[in-house]
């Protein structure tokens, strides 16, 4: 008998069946997906880095003449347990050419190494550790071939030094040391055969071969202390700094992650109010059977083997369709990343299992109110007479809204519990996109120079080539910033070109030797930066260091710091500390009078511009697309481009915060289509009652739309309250362990964050249940007589 | 006398499992201003199908309904809407109200819809306890409909029909979920407003319901078998008797 009453009753409320079935499927393809993920990113970088056979400390060096120092230091190292080095040789966007012009855009060092004498795993894009390159094919690092629209088979040459030698694309490697965007340093893996016969050419003997060194050590310190000294060398970083040089990723790890704990509370918080909202519709059967004598206990389980049908067939459905949703979601992290396998079949069936085990908890509580409901309730429909809490708020007579506007707004009130979960759900969709509209905003925003510790400038040239030049001392520095002065002159734009220039130098702190990058700049001055605490050094003697590095070394304002400067000790005051988001936050900054010597340095952002007939950013716009064209380089920009190419985040975010956007869109007109459809369902007597009595169908329905736009308006209302605080507790943290110490300052864009997105929500809304409300239509006012 | 409701010929067919039921068959009446009519018949007969179908609540199958002289079968649902707001007042079995709003609110709904002469909600509100004073229920303006007995429910249910002063007032079984005690004083404001002139159609089981009213059609199998018209100088207890053996006649 119980299978025949089930299978009636499921036949019998198909809406409302097929509503709470499809929150099932939700639940369970968001919980899968979402508790996957979660566990994917939590464990990700870890892994990745176990995968790809990470040291705890790196080297990149360069060969002075064929001579290795690190090498000789590590050899003979007590603090260096074992190390591991991998040659390679130094190239740039401009010795790799396809039919005369540049094959690829990419404006930091690259580097060419053998498949053979790698110490290191690489990735290609299915996540297999490329173990063979055919001679005359080479893989390249993410999304450098993807940007330049590289295909695999594409045949270029690599023209360096005497060497001119064809190759042809094999695909995209994975490169776990430096293939995060803020790393940006693209590896070329090639055949042994092949690396051989451009490393013995003598000019690249000479200015473009180095090494990469993994190292092995218990003790970092020490290991920094020791070879602090050591020369030619480009980077040193440990295990810790290249985790955090994934922060990029880890912003939109973060994000999806948040998205997915988002997405498994909204629909549990659904699927618990549609459960107890449609047992407390079924107050008739229950009184009902409660009068031809069943027992609570029966009930209960009839309900009970009811929900678990459902939530049964919506898990198994939920769980196939969480494996294509899950990948979707990570997608955009795993494109530079080895993640775990991204889609566990035993979790997967876990979470299921646990959706499914909630379900029958919450019918189980829901079903605690059979006991209260007596066979009354089937003969008064539910009105006992005994219930005496008040429901209407407003009252008609002494307001002036007509009845339509009248009726939604006392419904929102009258019914706070239902209208407050729905209005929950629209914030929570609305916060997420505006929060992530803010940071992507933030992050391609001049607000971002101060963080990266540059002045602002017309234009900013990212010209690897000439800083390569600089670096291995082809040319000096300032006869590179000479050169494209001068062709700015000849092709009548005079401006004024300067560079902040990077030193790996060995400081001596607390009787603690470390290694790190210091920036200098002759053209500006130390006080056009920004400082958290203290005075801007103004002596030569002066140094301002930031947050991290300051703590890193227990030194504050007014401690003394001595640097080795070509051999030579120099003491420098600290007069300031800034925040930085530069070498993932480790940096100090030399005062401009300071004289330091340009073969010293080892790195740049890239050249600044500033035009002296001070043009509007208009002119500026069409000079720097005229600068591409004279210097056969796309890496020219404006402040904001410059800030979103050294970021390389901000349009990763904007695709993020569109994909958020599109799953909050999907789950708002869900939401928006099942509440409605169970409002009419639940509802049917009234809409026949307004029919009877004289109400159209486009009032009712304007009635019922109503109620859902002053839930998306209240939503919209606190979205926008919690932006900042979500803002500050989800953002803020990522940008710390950055080195944005202090806070980072956000860029917002009220059109986009106030008014477009909430316009594309509230729409979104209303036109969804709108559409749904034209069910109305079907119930006629004679259904007054029908009506259970 | 004007004729306020006509039916000709009046046909309502459902069609349940491919099976073809005719519930009304070729149906004629019609319902003079200030009449009280009542239709009467066995369960399953027709009753409330003919007071949907001529309130047109419901559509007809074939026939014509003729409201105040406008044919309903021939009005969009836009224009049934506006003659039930505005020219009809309803009043159901099972009271239905608005769970929401309170019973005054309920009361003044169809009358702030209509928004006749552009009166002020105030004021419609002051007509809604008026009206509520005079059928002895101003004590529960302000209560919820769940805080208030089936019989001053009931009467809150013919306070709302009456609000936008309508042509004709059609009751569903308007007493048959009432006790005896509430059903007499419904019947009796009820009859007092058919007294005041407003014409009326009831639907009922009930022979002292049915004994109120003017004229009683007996409905069988979709057809009007009978009609009887009371005498209407005699006492509520004659007139049920004679109605009680007319029925009886008619195979009751």
């Amino acid at each position: 008998m119980y299978r025949r009453i089930i299978l009636r009753d499921l036949k019998r409320k198909k809406t409302m069946n097929i509503i709470l079935l499809l929150f099932v499927v939700l639940s369970a393809m968001f919980t899968a997906s979402g508790v996957n993920n979660i566990m994917v990113v939590e464990r990700g970088l870890d892994h990745y880095f176990e995968e790809a056979g990470m040291a705890d400390y790196y080297i990149l060096s360069h060969k002075s003449n064929g001579r290795d120092t690190v090498e000789e230091l590590l050899r003979n190292s007590e603090n260096a347990k074992a190390y591991q080095k991998d040659d390679v040789i130094f190239t740039s966007e401009e010795n790799f050419k396809r039919s005369g012009k540049k094959l690829m855009e990419y404006s930091n060092i690259s580097m060419v190494q053998s498949i053979s004498d790698s110490n290191f795993n690489f990735f290609d894009e299915n996540d297999n550790v490329i173990d063979h390159v055919e001679q005359g094919k080479m893989y390249i690092t993410g999304a450098v071939p993807k940007r330049s629209d590289l295909q695999i088979g594409d045949k270029f040459t690599l023209k360096i030094g005497e060497i001119n030698m064809k190759f042809e694309f094999a695909g995209t490697l994975k490169d776990a040391l430096f293939g995060s965007e803020m790393m940006g340093n693209p590896r070329m893996l090639i055949s042994e055969e092949d690396y051989k016969k451009i490393a013995n050419d003598d000019q690249v003997k000479q200015y473009a071969s180095g090494s990469v060194y993994y190292i092995e050590t218990d003790n970092l310190s020490a290991l920094q202390s020791e070879i602090a000294d050591a020369e030619d060398i480009y980077l040193m970083i440990d295990n810790d700094t290249v985790k955090l040089s994934y922060f990029m990723n880890m912003i939109v790890a973060t994000i999806i992650l948040i998205l997915s704990i988002g997405l498994i509370i909204v629909s549990f918080v659904v699927l618990r109010f549609t459960i107890g909202f449609t047992i407390a519709e079924e107050f008739r059967e229950i009184g009902v059977m409660k009068a031809i004598g069943l027992k609570n206990n029966s009930i209960r389980s009839l309900y009970l083997a009811k929900y678990f049908c459902i939530s049964f067939v919506g898990a198994v459905v939920g769980y196939f369709l969480n494996i294509p949703f899950g990948k979707m979601l990570i997608k955009s992290v795993s494109e530079n990343m080895v993640l775990e396998s991204q889609n566990s079949a035993v979790i997967g069936v876990l979470c299921c299992v646990a959706v499914v085990l909630v379900i029958l908890f919450f019918s189980w509580s829901c079903t605690g109110k059979i006991k209260k409901l007596s066979p009354i309730d089937a003969v008064r429909s539910g009105q006992t007479g005994e219930r005496f809490h008040k429901k209407s708020i407003l009252h008609l007579g002494k307001t002036r809204l007509k009845s339509t506007a009248f009726l939604s707004i006392n419904d929102v009130f009258s019914q706070p519990k239902q209208f407050t979960i729905i209005t929950a759900i629209f914030t929570i969709c609305t916060v997420f996109v505006m929060v992530l509209s803010v940071t992507a905003n933030t992050l391609g925003s001049q607000k971002m120079l101060k963080m990266l510790g540059i002045t602002k400038s017309d234009v900013y040239f990212l010209d690897s080539k000439r800083i390569t030049d600089a670096i291995s001392g082809v040319k000096d520095v300032d006869e590179t910033k000479q050169e494209i002065s001068d062709i700015l002159a000849e092709n009548n734009m005079p401006a004024f070109v300067y560079i902040e220039e990077w030193y790996n130098l060995s400081v001596t702190a607390n009787d603690v030797k470390y290694k790190t990058n210091f920036v200098w700049c002759k053209d500006t001055k130390t006080t056009d930066y920004t400082y958290t605490k203290g005075v801007a050094p103004k002596y030569e003697n002066e140094v301002a260091l930031s947050e991290m590095l300051a703590e890193k070394m227990h030194v504050d304002i007014g401690d003394v710091l001595t640097l080795n400067i070509d051999g030579e000790d120099k003491e420098f005051i600290i007069t300031a500390l800034f925040q930085s988001v530069m070498q993932t936050g480790n940096v100090g900054r030399l005062c401009e009078k300071f004289e330091i010597p340009g073969n010293l340095m080892t790195g740049a952002v890239g050249y600044q511009i500033n035009f002296d007939d001070d043009p509007d950013e208009k002119i500026i716009s069409e000079r720097i697309e005229k600068l591409k064209d004279i210097f056969d380089n796309k890496n020219i920009y404006d402040t904001c481009g410059f800030v979103n190419a050294i970021t390389g985040v901000s349009d990763t975010i904007k695709s993020v915060r569109d994909f958020v956007l599109a799953i909050s869109i999907i789950v708002i007109i869900l939401i928006a289509v099942l509440m409605e459809h169970s409002f009419i369902s639940k509802e049917k007597s009234e809409i026949a009652l307004m029919k009877a009595i004289g109400f159209r169908n486009g009032a009712i329905m304007t009635q019922h739309t109503g109620r859902f736009l002053i839930s998306v308006i209240l939503a919209q209302i606190v979205a926008a309250g919690l932006c900042v605080p979500l803002l500050m507790l989800c953002i803020d943290p990522i940008f710390m362990t950055m080195g944005a110490t202090a806070g980072i300052e956000y860029q917002f864009n009220v059109l986009e964050q106030f008014v477009i997105y909430p316009l594309i929500i509230t729409a979104t809304v209303v036109i969804s249940a709108f559409l749904t409300a034209m069910h109305v239509g079907k119930i006629k006012a004679s259904d007054t007589a029908n009506i259970e | 006398m004007n004729t306020v409701l006509e039916a000709r010929d009046l046909c309502k067919t459902y069609i349940v499992n491919k099976r073809q039921n005719n519930v009304l068959r070729n149906v004629s009446f019609s319902v003079n201003e200030g009449e009280m009519i009542g239709i009467m018949g066995p369960s399953g007969s027709g009753k409330s199908t003919l007071l949907y179908t001529v309130s047109g609540m419901d559509k007809m199958t074939a026939g014509e309904v003729f409201f105040c002289g406008k044919n309903l079968s021939a009005m969009r649902e836009k224009e049934l809407a506006a003659a039930r707001l505005e020219d009809m007042g309803f009043i159901f079995q099972q009271m239905y109200m608005m769970k929401n709003l309170s019973v005054l609110d309920n009361i003044i709904l169809p009358a702030v819809r209509a928004a006749k002469h552009h009166e002020s909600n105030k004021k419609i509100a002051q007509r809604g306890r008026e009206l509520m004073k005079r059928l002895g229920i101003a004590e529960i303006a302000g209560n919820d409909i769940n805080e208030v007995s089936g019989g001053q429910l009931q009467r809150a249910c013919i306070c709302r029909s009456m609000i936008n002063h309508p042509k004709i007032i059609f009751a569903d079984e308007p007493t048959g979920s009432l006790n005896r005690t509430s059903s007499e004083e419904v019947m009796e404001e009820l009859a007092k407003l058919n007294a005041d002139g407003t014409t009326m159609m009831i639907v009922t089981h009930d022979v002292k319901v049915a004994s109120r009213c003017g004229k009683v059609l007996f409905i069988v199998d979709g057809n009007i078998k009978g009609e009887y018209v009371i005498d209407s100088g005699a006492n509520l207890r004659d007139r049920e008797r004679s109605l009680n053996h007319w029925l009886m006649e008619m195979g009751w």
